[in-house]
């Protein structure tokens, strides 16, 4: 006879997401023995919106697609119309996008850290990491104007040139990050708490990261070299060296590894990209009208892979704008992940994939033995998490 | 070989279109009761397994379904290409092959009503449980009013 079966819906409102999600869960006591998502809180038909404006306007459309990974997007579409004009953008804006995209991954990267630990209840290091992060989103102003929409990336080329001032300023700021990234990575790798949370929990086999064809951080955690700026190079990627960062041990602890080392090999780009920089234009003039065609695009965006699709009619508006974002290519890693996991494991390993769903903001929980149906608000969750670990300390699961 | 021979030589018997758009670019165009073949074959053959996404699009007479396959062994993004009747649009799923694709179909199921057969649960993925059963928002024939008149009541 099965004891208690629970089923809990949790989601889908969040302030702070992307894309609100909602998932049943299905328990077996303490244990998720399947998730079921539900997406589509905050669809808002972007795809349909940007056949009805033109390929610039759709430029602004994409980059409000995502706050935090906005560079992405922008240079992902850019990219795909560029392709279908048949025009290069000068050399000297392709390596002004390739530093204005790393900083946007740095301070993605850093935020999701420090999300990470607040999900661990570890709010010294969050706070930390987040003052940190304001020294990146300064250099991003100081370029583009904007700390967080750049509005940096236009069709043929970029909007602002970065001069020796701000390259100065720049080389400080990542010096002061690559010391402060090296100093959090050793506190993840020592941290007890932290080790407590992360090691072995969430994990994603390396076949299962393939067969579910998950991207990204997420996908590079479980040993899987896949990385768009290495297959697929874009912007000045091909001239500018870096490594594919992998860690194969699956779990939590892994995809937070890979994103810390991720920090420390964009701050060497920037820093070679800046000491390679060629001279000269910053875009080139581009007509209104695109010629029919079709074109795919893809960036290797914070959280993994992102795609677009442009058809022109050979007009001024797009005849299909598709778009894939990499969260949605992970929900079924993260449901795989789920599966065996505790109740009080879920917000970390919902966080692992970097969602922009770092927490939950409502859960309606059910008994269904007896017809009980009481709801959990983000904090109370997450205070739940913390308190069955506090009770459990020292005992080894599994 | 270069990889146009290639990847025509493993979809032989299907009749096949294959172009280069670019380099790390290939289109493969295939009817629509030998994709799931062609998907297969291309995934055991030169490692196509990672579905990058399905996109659908409505060109008047037909849906026009675009599965983008990453290879790592021809080092290309395979765009496999192939056309369903847009007033009975259903195809055989391919989530048996790549159970990464589950949602990708589910998405393009809600936006343009395409059915996948097979698939193992085709339920509403992005809209609403009240929306109406037969408008599928990104077809050519919904405009933008009608979808603001539905959601916002005007």
């Amino acid at each position: 006879m099965k004891l208690s079966l629970f089923e809990i819906p949790l989601g889908p409102q969040h302030p702070a997401l992307k894309e609100p999600i909602r998932f049943i869960f299905k328990l077996d006591g303490e244990i998720v023995v399947g998730a079921e998502p539900r997406l589509g809180y905050v669809h808002r038909g972007v795809e349909k919106l940007a056949e009805t404006r033109t390929f610039i306007q759709d430029v602004y459309l994409a980059e409000r697609i995502c706050g935090i990974c906005s560079a992405a997007h922008t240079t992902c579409f850019v990219q795909a119309v560029e392709e279908l004009l048949g025009i290069e953008p000068p050399p000297r804006a392709k390596y002004i996008r390739l530093i204005v995209f790393e900083l946007n991954r740095i301070q993605s990267h850093l935020l999701w850290l420090g999300i990470l630990a607040y999900e661990m209840g570890f709010d010294t290091l969050f706070m930390y990491i987040w003052r940190d992060r304001e020294r990146v989103l300064d250099v991003l102003e100081m370029i583009t104007g904007n700390r967080v929409l750049y509005a940096i990336n236009q069709i043929g080329g970029v909007r602002h040139d970065i001069d020796d001032k701000i390259a100065a300023y720049m080389r400080k700021a990542l010096s002061y990050l690559r010391e402060r990234t090296k100093y959090y990575k050793g506190i993840v790798e020592r941290d007890p708490t932290i080790n407590a949370r992360a090691v072995e929990v969430g994990i994603l086999k390396k076949r299962d990261a393939i067969a579910l064809c998950a991207v990204g951080p997420t996908t590079r955690g479980s040993g899987v070299k896949f990385d768009i700026r290495a297959d697929d190079p874009y912007a000045a990627l091909d001239e500018v060296p870096f490594n594919v960062v992998v860690y194969d041990t699956e779990d939590v602890m892994a995809r937070t590894l890979v994103r810390i080392d991720e920090i420390l090999e964009s701050i060497s780009m920037i820093e070679y990209a800046l000491d390679h920089m060629p001279s000269g234009d910053i875009r080139v003039r581009v007509p209104r009208v695109v010629p029919a065609g079709e074109a795919v695009s893809r960036v290797e965006a914070p959280r993994g892979e992102l795609v677009y699709y442009v058809r022109s009619a050979g007009g001024e508006k797009p005849e299909r704008v598709k778009v894939r974002t990499p969260t949605l290519a992970n929900i079924p890693a993260l449901c795989k992940m789920l599966e065996g996991a505790y109740v009080a494991d879920i917000p970390v390993i919902v966080a692992s994939i970097d969602p922009c769903l770092a927490c939950m903001d409502r859960a309606i929980f059910v008994d269904v033995s007896k017809e009980k149906v009481w709801v959990w608000s983000e904090r109370e969750l997450r205070r739940y998490s913390l308190r069955w670990y506090r009770s459990r300390e020292g005992v080894r699961r599994r | 070989m270069s990889e146009l021979d290639e990847i025509s030589k493993i979809l032989e018997g299907i009749p096949h279109e294959v172009k280069k758009a670019r380099e790390r670019r290939i289109f493969v165009q295939v009817p629509s009761d030998k994709l799931w073949e062609a998907v297969r074959r291309l995934r055991d053959n030169v490692e196509a397994q990672h579905v990058v996404t399905i996109t659908g699009i409505d060109t008047g007479e037909n849906i026009e379904l675009l599965y983008h396959l990453w290879s790592p062994k021809v080092k290309s993004l395979i765009t496999v290409r192939t056309t369903v009747p847009r007033d009975s649009p259903s195809i055989r799923s391919i989530v048996d092959l790549i159970p990464g694709a589950t949602l990708y179909e589910r998405e393009v199921h809600d936006m343009l009503g395409v059915n996948f057969i097979n698939h193992p649960n085709l339920a509403r993925l992005l809209l609403p449980e009240d929306w109406p059963e037969n408008l599928h928002p990104l077809r050519k024939d919904v405009k933008l009013e009608e979808l603001r008149k539905l959601i916002f009541g005007r």
